[in-house]
């Protein structure tokens, strides 16, 4: 057998998945993906995605997607017969149709508590830099006006501040822990009270937003969360109030946000996420109040690189019939 | 107290001013075209001078103020402010330490990770709309990385505690290390450098420290290093660290300070891996407040002869009475106590650091512990008499390690018995063996049998010292330590 043969018999012996998207950690690890599977790349046919899906997808048993690939019933999983295990790169599920996965008995693998840190630490960036002015400061600096004005508007101590965490998962919990060395006292609303941890539980989140300083939105979007942060919850926050997201746009009810923002019934707000991404209402542009990133919680090399680790491995133990690093249960 | 001329050196605070005002005759430097001018007119009322770190007060201001009595900075640094000069004309300096420590230290974190994680750059691309266009790119964590501080005072401890709880292994440099101290120190700054990915400036600014962060330090910090300062901008030779960000020999950088405020190197402004701000460490409405407040208190415990609040000059205020051989040797010493020290003597003498008193009712009058290690001669026979007795008051310690007949005994017994002095340590006594009884009793005396040179080594020099100036004198050779010189 020639070289090139023997190549190609020992690619064809690896295990096949489908890639969807295809995510940022497939594309910066392209080359050990290729090493450990064989990859169908359907971005790289001509052919329009139900028809390669269709075509040469019948017995695809375990599929990589990013979480922007939306994997639908009707266009993707109705393709997929054999299809036993999704493994998504991130931690959010939104993208999946969990009701027909969970008709099927579908495995579905994220990246939970992989990525928690580099999350959690923009969270608190984003607080920090919103009360403390940091991106305006920095404009105010590079635009000259530091020479001739010479007078700075004060920033808020963060230091004291009540911050109310939207969700205690592993984010939260990350964030908590960060903000508690900086004198913060922190309290949370979740779905089920933790009685192992030392914060003040409110089952209300309209009643966490009135005892807080800050909100921090680290929850999952889901029927019971979308808009959660609506009207009521912002102006209980209250004049000098602070919100920051880095969980999911859809949580907050953005237009009534802005409507906030611009009567200055709520003090500022920390965005990495928007409800409809890469859109960005303009009335955001010209507040100084307001610090704007785009979807970056996960975006390090050290996110991409151990989620790579975690999807590999999930995968890889698929393989083997072992037990995966990440599953989800109860979806 | 609204005679009190008080001479504000520049815009900083107007709640501060306002309350200045208020209490005060304030002056507005900025406000007069011609300080030459101002200070002709009105130097002779200012008693106080409330200074920043842009405008605080060098030695030509102080010398142009001649009742000035105390310096209160709006800030915890003091490189504005001339301290010898002010030690030695017994001026007191207070600052605002404490307060602000938790806001600089939460900058110094926001720095990193808006730097870290380009949180500016990134909302400087969303808001000019490059979102749609695609993704931005990939940045590097804080969680995790190694911190190295330099200077592990209140502000660098505070610093510590916040890294720690992202994970960040802690090391540090200081002059010394630090006992008891969990974090891991070197020696040396450039060693420090090396084994950190993000290096905060956190140590005040002193001759010492001036550059502290060079081109080996920047280099050895490297391409995947990250400077950070919220110390002062002359802490870092700035063209050498613009030139290093530059040519990406270092990996980025978060300054709240730079040398020449409010001038930053406009090549910075090109660059993303930095983040600028205008010196606003402490700037929240919270600790301005607070900070506002402690200036304003400071002034008014001072004139209203209560104890400074945060005098910078932290230890006790000692007078000396006889600035020679074994004054100055008391004055080194309690120096490094940091106490501010007076002296009186029969004539000033040039360039000692410490302030002239002409009158020991003077000296009595303005310090906390009064040390007699003069000669004793008919004039200073009793000079401890009575009224400086009365002047050094209930809080005030005479201390005499020179000869008994210094002091009115009789008058320092009364004084002691009715609480007119706060106590008393006494080496001599005016008819030793004899010490009078009263004293026995008293918990505030320390009372020693003439010992101050009762030391084994120094009795055996005192000793060969008697021997060889008789040998000397009957060897006709020149004697070692005549008083009276060879007739």
């Amino acid at each position: 057998m020639s070289q090139k043969q023997h190549q190609q018999e020992k690619q064809e012996q690896l295990p096949q998945i489908l890639v969807l998207g295809p995510p940022l950690v497939y594309k910066n690890h392209e080359h050990e993906f290729a090493k450990r599977f064989q990859i169908l790349k359907p971005w790289e046919s001509s052919l329009p995605i139900h028809l390669f899906l269709s075509t040469y997808c019948g017995s695809i048993q375990a599929v990589l997607t990013s979480g922007l690939f939306k994997i639908t019933a009707d266009g993707v999983l109705c393709h997929l017969p054999s299809l036993r295990l999704i493994v998504t790169t991130s931690v959010g599920l939104n993208h999946i149709n969990l009701h027909e996965c969970r008709r099927r008995g579908i495995i579905i693998a994220n990246a939970a508590g992989v990525s928690s840190e580099d999350v959690a630490e923009l969270g608190v960036g984003l607080l920090i830099n919103v009360l403390r002015k940091v991106p305006a400061g920095d404009r105010y600096v590079r635009t000259g006006i530091w020479m001739t004005n010479g007078h700075y508007p004060l920033g808020s101590k963060v230091g004291g501040k009540r911050i109310g965490i939207v969700g205690l998962g592993s984010i939260g919990c990350e964030v908590a822990k960060r903000l508690e060395a900086f004198g913060c006292r922190i309290s949370y609303n979740s779905q089920r009270e933790k009685p192992s941890v030392p914060y003040q539980f409110y089952s209300n989140v309209c009643e966490l937003a009135a005892n807080s300083d800050a909100l921090i939105i680290c929850c999952t979007l889901t029927d019971e969360t979308r808009h959660m942060i609506n009207k009521e919850v912002i102006l209980a926050l209250g004049k000098d109030g602070v919100i920051v997201n880095i969980a999911r746009g859809a949580i907050i009810d953005e237009k009534e946000m802005i409507k906030c923002l611009i009567n200055g019934e709520i003090g500022g707000a920390g965005l990495d996420v928007l409800e409809n991404e890469p859109l960005v209402p303009s009335e955001l542009y010209a507040m100084d109040n307001v610090v704007l990133t785009q979807h970056v919680g996960v975006h390090t090399n050290e996110s991409v690189s151990d989620r790579f680790e975690a999807v590999v491995g999930n995968l890889e133990a698929f393989f083997s019939n072992k037990l995966l690093l990440t599953p989800v249960l109860n979806y | 107290m609204e005679s009190i001329g008080v001479l504000m050196a520049c815009p900083m605070n107007p709640y501060l001013e306002q309350e200045l005002d208020k209490r005060f005759n304030l002056f507005r430097f900025w406000e007069y075209p011609s300080k030459p001018e101002f200070l002709k007119s009105h130097s002779q009322s200012i008693r106080a001078v409330v200074g920043n770190t842009f405008a605080g007060a060098d030695a030509e201001l102080i010398e142009a103020l001649p009742k000035l009595e105390i310096v209160a900075s709006f800030s915890v640094g003091l490189d504005k402010i001339d301290l010898p000069k002010c030690k030695e004309k017994g001026i007191r300096v207070t600052n605002t330490p404490d307060v602000l420590t938790e806001d600089v230290a939460d900058l110094a974190i926001g720095l990193i990770l808006a730097t870290l994680r380009r949180i500016c750059e990134c909302d400087r691309y969303v808001r000019k709309g490059l979102w749609k266009k695609g993704d931005f790119q990939l940045t590097t964590k804080f969680s995790g990385k190694t911190v190295g501080i330099i200077g592990l005072g209140r502000i660098g401890m505070a610093i510590a505690k916040r890294a720690e709880a992202f994970r960040c292994p802690i090391s540090y440099y200081s002059r010394s290390e630090k006992s008891d101290c969990k974090y891991k120190y070197y020696p040396s700054v450039v060693e420090l450098a090396s084994n950190c990915q993000i290096l905060i400036v956190a140590c005040p600014l002193t001759e010492e420290t001036h550059h502290i962060i060079n081109r080996e330090v920047i280099n050895a910090l490297g391409p995947k290093g990250f400077l950070i300062n919220i110390g002062r901008g002359p802490h870092v030779d700035e063209p050498e660290l613009v030139s290093a960000l530059i040519e990406g020999r270092l990996g980025g950088a978060g300054l709240d300070v730079f040398e020449n405020e409010p001038h930053v190197p406009e090549e910075l402004f090109k660059l993303d891996n930095v983040v600028l701000l205008p010196h606003v460490g402490s700037a929240t409405i919270e600790t301005r407040q607070a900070m506002a407040d402690l200036v304003i208190g400071n002034l008014e415990a001072h004139f209203l002869k209560k104890p400074l609040l945060t005098p910078v000059f932290s230890g006790k205020s000692v007078g000396i009475v006889g600035l020679g051989r074994i004054g100055s040797a008391i004055a080194k010493r309690a120096d490094a106590f940091g106490c501010p020290i007076s002296y009186h003597s029969r004539s000033e003498k040039p360039n000692t650091g410490y302030k002239f008193c002409p009158s020991i009712l003077d000296l009595a009058s303005n310090c906390q512990i009064l040390v007699v290690s003069c000669a004793l001669t008919a004039e200073t026979e009793k000079i401890i008499d009575r009224k400086v007795i009365d002047a050094l008051g209930p809080n005030g310690i005479l201390i005499n390690i020179g000869r008994g007949r210094h002091v009115d005994e009789p008058e320092l017994v009364s004084a002691l018995l009715e609480g007119r002095l706060g106590g008393a340590g006494l080496d001599v006594f005016e008819n030793e063996p004899e010490v009078p009884e009263q004293l026995l009793e008293l918990k505030n005396v320390v009372l020693q049998s003439h010992v101050g040179s009762d030391t084994v080594e120094t009795c055996k020099d005192m000793a060969d010292l008697v021997l060889a100036n008789l040998e000397a004198h009957f060897l006709k050779r020149p004697l070692l330590t005549p008083v009276l010189g060879d007739i």
